[in-house]
């Protein structure tokens, strides 16, 4: 059986993470969740992760920084961004960074796993 | 005929206005009410949506909340001004009551607390979850094992978080705690040292008056009842939620009546413990949510007590529920000063006890006469003896049970046998199971593999989570007689009567039914697992026994799946979490309608609570502003009027706003003159022959003939009865107000290809029979319109119903059955002679429509 697949969740709400996290776990992947992005920057430094979900407006480190840094360390992730303040410059700039999907709060919980799993189909064709 | 009527209408309403004439035109002033219907609609779907929201489906953040109060305000600010040009200076009080309820609502969402309930006291029969707010998570879970359970809890009531706000301010107790807390902060003096200070403040305050008055006031009720005895519990925010302060606040026990105030100031004081002001620090509380409710309730002379928790908190997956119980009070088990008997029952068989450790207990604490409690010897043979008996286990076993399926978590749950024997339960909260769990991903990987799928992939959550139960079909209302706690409630639709029984079930699966409509906001409120949508459910589960609902995935299995309740279970509740909390406080200020029938005198701007009690009276005075508009004698005529022509005795004016009649019609309009599609459907309805002469109205129908047909005897033909046959339509919409007999018939609809902005409102008022033929006319309607998807709410006499986004064609086929419904119900009170008569007109209806499908 292959590996699980490892997401790192990084959003400052609490309530998007605590949703996220158990559901996801339940559908048999590995998740981290940081709602600190200090902290968050700190773990993927340690190791990479498959496929990182993270809010763009947060307080303290951004998450265009936060992002542009994962790109760097493991252009191999997937970047999937969540944001409740979507407008087209934002979303534009995180496509340059190289982001694979945008999703604007409120979403479906069906809807995230939906861009998971192409994030995992697109790792799977590049390996 | 017509013509010179409204012509007299005008010259009346010329009469009774003075002022310059009104320079728009009525094409204007209908485009004005359209932007008016759209914003409506707007505030209607947002206000869905947000419900929607609440069913764990979505993840949504604060911005969201913030993003939808703006919204709807805006939205709500947009009617309140659209009508000022409507209906200029006619409803001042209405700009002063949207602001009053735009600041309650930016207050919510600042972190200031408003108050659901504004009394000081609240007898528990009358407390239920929508108040725990007000009351504190205790109090409001123990008042639903009462109400909603019918187990016996103590008599008693809460006093209010708004009692306590009061008797803060009345003592200036906020300005100096917040000072001293500001000292303790910058370590200018200890925790402990700052909480004696507050605490010494707080025991010295003057109860209010009022709340002094309404506290006693209770106090002797619950004495003319017997009760003199009296526990005072605290039941704070935050105290048996997410965050637990459990043992942090103080419970007065065996307090006389007289001690009362002072024990209440005890409990309050307790807020400002060392202990619970360190722990809300740490986890960031404001002051705002540092509020104390309190429990007054009698003291149970307890022969027995003991605390249960419904799922072994250390070994969650073993199945079993544990009860410690000794002799007595229940205060030195729950402290730990005394061990007790310990028993591990069986979950899946509350009658088998399968561990039992029975210790000596030389000691038992129980009420002293005089008030506080008393130490005493337990009679030798009772000491060793397992205090309780195989049926007293299995009673609280079950009782357990079904307040975990109340609940729908794990519960911690204290209770007592009192000297009748009887089982009394004292406190229920939520069980933390141990965080370790054995039971994650790699136990619910393949479940569909290991047990028999009976549904997959099909149907709509509207609550998600996961349940598991018996299958209890519902095809109609008496059905659920007789419906089992724990039961799984399968039906065709989700029809709002299931919400009478929906908090008892573990789960609902139906066959149609909107995620936005009553019965999923029932669920979610309830946290009961809610699968909508799936086609053929009734027949596939009808003889299924016992299933398990996984709406989290859109799963049913065959049998009991363990792994997947336990997991439901382990999940923390997202709906405890702080940002569920306050989308629903604010949709309490945006969302429910108070302002229900426009012709009760309460229909006015100042009793408006809600943005949607806004929405409703700015939609119905526009509607009568067009209506006023139209007879105004000060302009010329220009819409398409007249009088209907049909074989049905019933006189109605037609206005047409825009595109509603065939060009040139009037002023005789027949029928197929028709071009709104509304009107057209409630006219085909109508003019049903079945509707009119069902045989046993065949003996009042003469009378009833000339009851209508006076209408329009000049003697009769007042604005008042003649505005009351009124149908003011366009293409797409129909406003049409019936007096028939002596019935009051209003009909609101709006129908197109934009299924969002479809709506109808439907009005039924008025009768004259006596209450219980009232009642059974209201059961009839109710059953009808339900069956139909409508939402209805009955209050006496009146009865409305609404309905939203379905799409045109099931719009107009709801249309056609109200239009059959008014012809059939319009005498339908005086043949209602006994209850069962309801079922067989149930019937005839339904043969009625359907026949009306066939032609």
């Amino acid at each position: 059986m292959a590996a699980k697949t490892s997401i790192l969740i990084l959003d400052d709400e609490p309530i998007v993470t605590k949703r996220l996290k158990p559901s996801l776990e339940k559908r048999g992947y590995e998740v981290e969740a940081f709602s600190e992005s200090v902290v968050a920057l700190r773990r993927i430094r340690e190791r990479d992760f498959d496929i990182v979900i993270t809010d763009l407006k947060m307080e303290g480190v951004d998450g265009m920084q936060f992002l542009t840094e994962v790109k760097e360390r493991s252009p191999n992730t997937e970047v999937i961004v969540i944001t409740g303040f979507a407008t087209m410059e934002t979303a534009k700039e995180s496509f340059r960074k190289g982001v694979f999907d945008f999703l604007a709060k409120p979403f479906k919980l069906g809807e995230i796993v939906e861009v998971i799993q192409r994030a995992e189909a697109a790792r799977r064709g590049r390996s | 005929m017509t013509r010179r009527i409204i012509e007299w209408l005008r010259r009346r309403w010329a009469d009774k206005r003075g002022a310059s004439p009104p320079p728009r035109s009525f094409a204007g002033l209908f485009q004005q009410f359209k932007e008016l219907l759209a914003a409506n609609n707007r505030i209607l779907e947002l206000m869905a949506e947000a419900n929607e929201r609440l069913g764990g489906e979505y993840i949504f953040d604060r911005h969201y909340i913030e993003t939808f109060c703006q919204q709807t305000i805006d939205l709500a600010g947009r009617l309140v001004f659209g009508l000022e040009l409507l209906a200029p200076h006619r409803y001042p009080a209405l700009r002063s009551a949207f602001e009053r309820i735009r600041t309650e609502i930016e207050e919510e969402l600042s972190g200031r607390k408003t108050w659901v309930s504004t009394e000081f006291i609240m007898h528990y029969a009358a407390i239920s979850r929508a108040h725990v707010d007000d009351v504190g998570a205790k109090n409001a879970n123990l008042a639903e094992v009462g109400n909603l359970l019918g187990m016996r809890i103590p008599r008693g009531f809460a006093i209010t978080g708004a009692a306590c706000d009061a008797f803060f301010a009345n003592n200036g107790l906020d300005e100096r705690i917040d000072a001293w807390l500001a000292d303790w902060r910058r370590g200018e003096r200890s925790a402990e040292e700052t909480a004696a200070l507050i605490q010494e403040a707080v025991l010295a305050g003057r109860l209010p008056g009022k709340l002094a008055r309404d506290l006693d006031g209770a106090v002797a009720e619950l004495a003319r009842q017997g009760v003199r005895r009296l526990v005072l519990r605290s039941s704070a925010w935050g105290e048996d939620g997410a965050d637990s302060f459990a043992g942090q606040f103080r419970t007065v026990l065996n307090v006389v009546p007289t001690g009362v105030r002072d024990a209440y100031r005890q409990v309050v004081a307790s807020l400002y413990g060392a202990a619970p002001m360190t722990y809300r620090r740490e986890r960031g509380y404001s002051r705002q949510e540092t509020v104390m409710a309190v429990g007054c309730q009698e003291a149970v002379a307890a022969v027995v007590s003991g605390v249960v928790y419904s799922r072994d908190p250390v070994a969650p997956e073993r199945d079993t529920l544990v009860i410690n119980a000794v002799w007595g009070l229940g205060g030195p088990l729950v402290s730990g000063r005394a061990r007790g008997d310990r028993f591990v029952v069986d979950r899946d068989d509350p009658s088998r006890t399968v561990e039992m450790d029975v210790v000596r207990k030389a000691e038992r604490e129980v009420l002293a006469p005089a008030g506080g409690l008393r130490r005493e010897e337990v009679p030798e043979p009772l000491q060793t003896r397992a205090c309780l008996t195989a049926a007293q286990i299995a009673r609280v076993a079950q009782a357990a049970l079904l307040i975990e399926n109340t609940f729908k978590q794990p519960q911690d749950i204290e209770f007592a046998f009192d000297s009748k024997g009887e089982l009394v339960i004292l406190q229920a909260r939520p069980l933390a199971l141990a965080p370790a769990q054995p039971v994650r991903s790699a136990d619910l990987r393949g479940l569909t593999a290991r047990y028999p799928v009976l549904l997959q992939g099909k149907g709509e959550a509207a609550q998600k989570g996961i349940g598991a139960g018996p299958v209890w079909v519902v095809r109609s209302e008496e059905d659920l007689v007789g419906f089992p706690a724990g039961g799984m409630l399968v039906a065709r639709h989700a029809a709002p009567v299931y919400a009478k029984v929906l908090p008892l079930a573990a789960g609902l699966i139906t066959e149609v039914g909107s995620v936005a409509g009553h019965l999923a906001t029932v669920a979610r409120e309830y946290r009961v697992p809610a699968l909508f949508n799936c086609p053929g459910a009734v027949e596939l589960l009808a003889d299924c026994g016992e299933i398990t609902l996984d709406a989290e995935d859109n799963i049913v299995y065959q049998g009991v799946v363990k792994e997947l309740l336990l997991y439901g279970l382990a999940e923390e509740p997202i709906e405890e979490s702080r940002e569920y909390r306050l989308l629903r406080r604010v949709l309490r200020k945006i969302e429910p309608l108070y302002l229900v029938d426009p012709a009760s005198r309460s229909f006015r701007p100042e009793a408006c609570r809600t943005l949607h009690d806004i929405t409703r009276f700015v939609h119905e005075k526009a509607v009568q502003a067009l209506i006023d508009f139209h007879f105004d004698a000060r302009r010329p005529v220009e819409e398409p009027a007249g009088r209907l022509r049909w074989q049905v005795p019933l006189d109605l004016v037609i206005i047409d706003i825009g595109g509603g009649l065939r060009p040139g019609a009037g002023p005789q309009i027949r029928p197929e003159d028709l071009r709104s599609e509304p009107m057209r459907a409630v006219v085909r309805g109508l003019a049903l022959p079945g509707a009119w002469s069902n045989a046993p109205v065949a003996v009042d129908f003469g009378s009833f003939m000339s009851s209508l047909t006076r209408t329009m005897s000049p003697e009769l033909a007042t604005p008042r009865h003649l505005g009351q046959n009124l149908a003011v339509i366009s293409r797409e919409y129909a406003n049409i107000s019936l007096r028939l007999g002596y019935h009051f018939t209003m009909i609101d609809c709006y129908v197109s290809d934009r299924t969002g902005d479809n709506t109808i409102y439907f009005r039924f008022f008025g009768g004259v029979t006596d209450e219980r033929r009232r009642a059974r006319r209201a059961r009839f309607l109710d059953a009808t319109l339900a069956a139909r998807d409508f939402r209805v709410e009955v209050r006496g006499d009146l009865v409305v119903a609404r309905l939203k986004q379905l799409d045109r064609k099931q719009m107009i086929d709801r249309l056609v059955a109200l239009g059959v419904l008014i012809g059939f119900t319009r005498q339908l009170d005086v043949m209602l002679t006994s209850d069962e008569r309801i079922g067989a007109y149930l019937e005839q209806f339904n043969a009625l429509m359907e026949e009306s499908h066939g032609s």
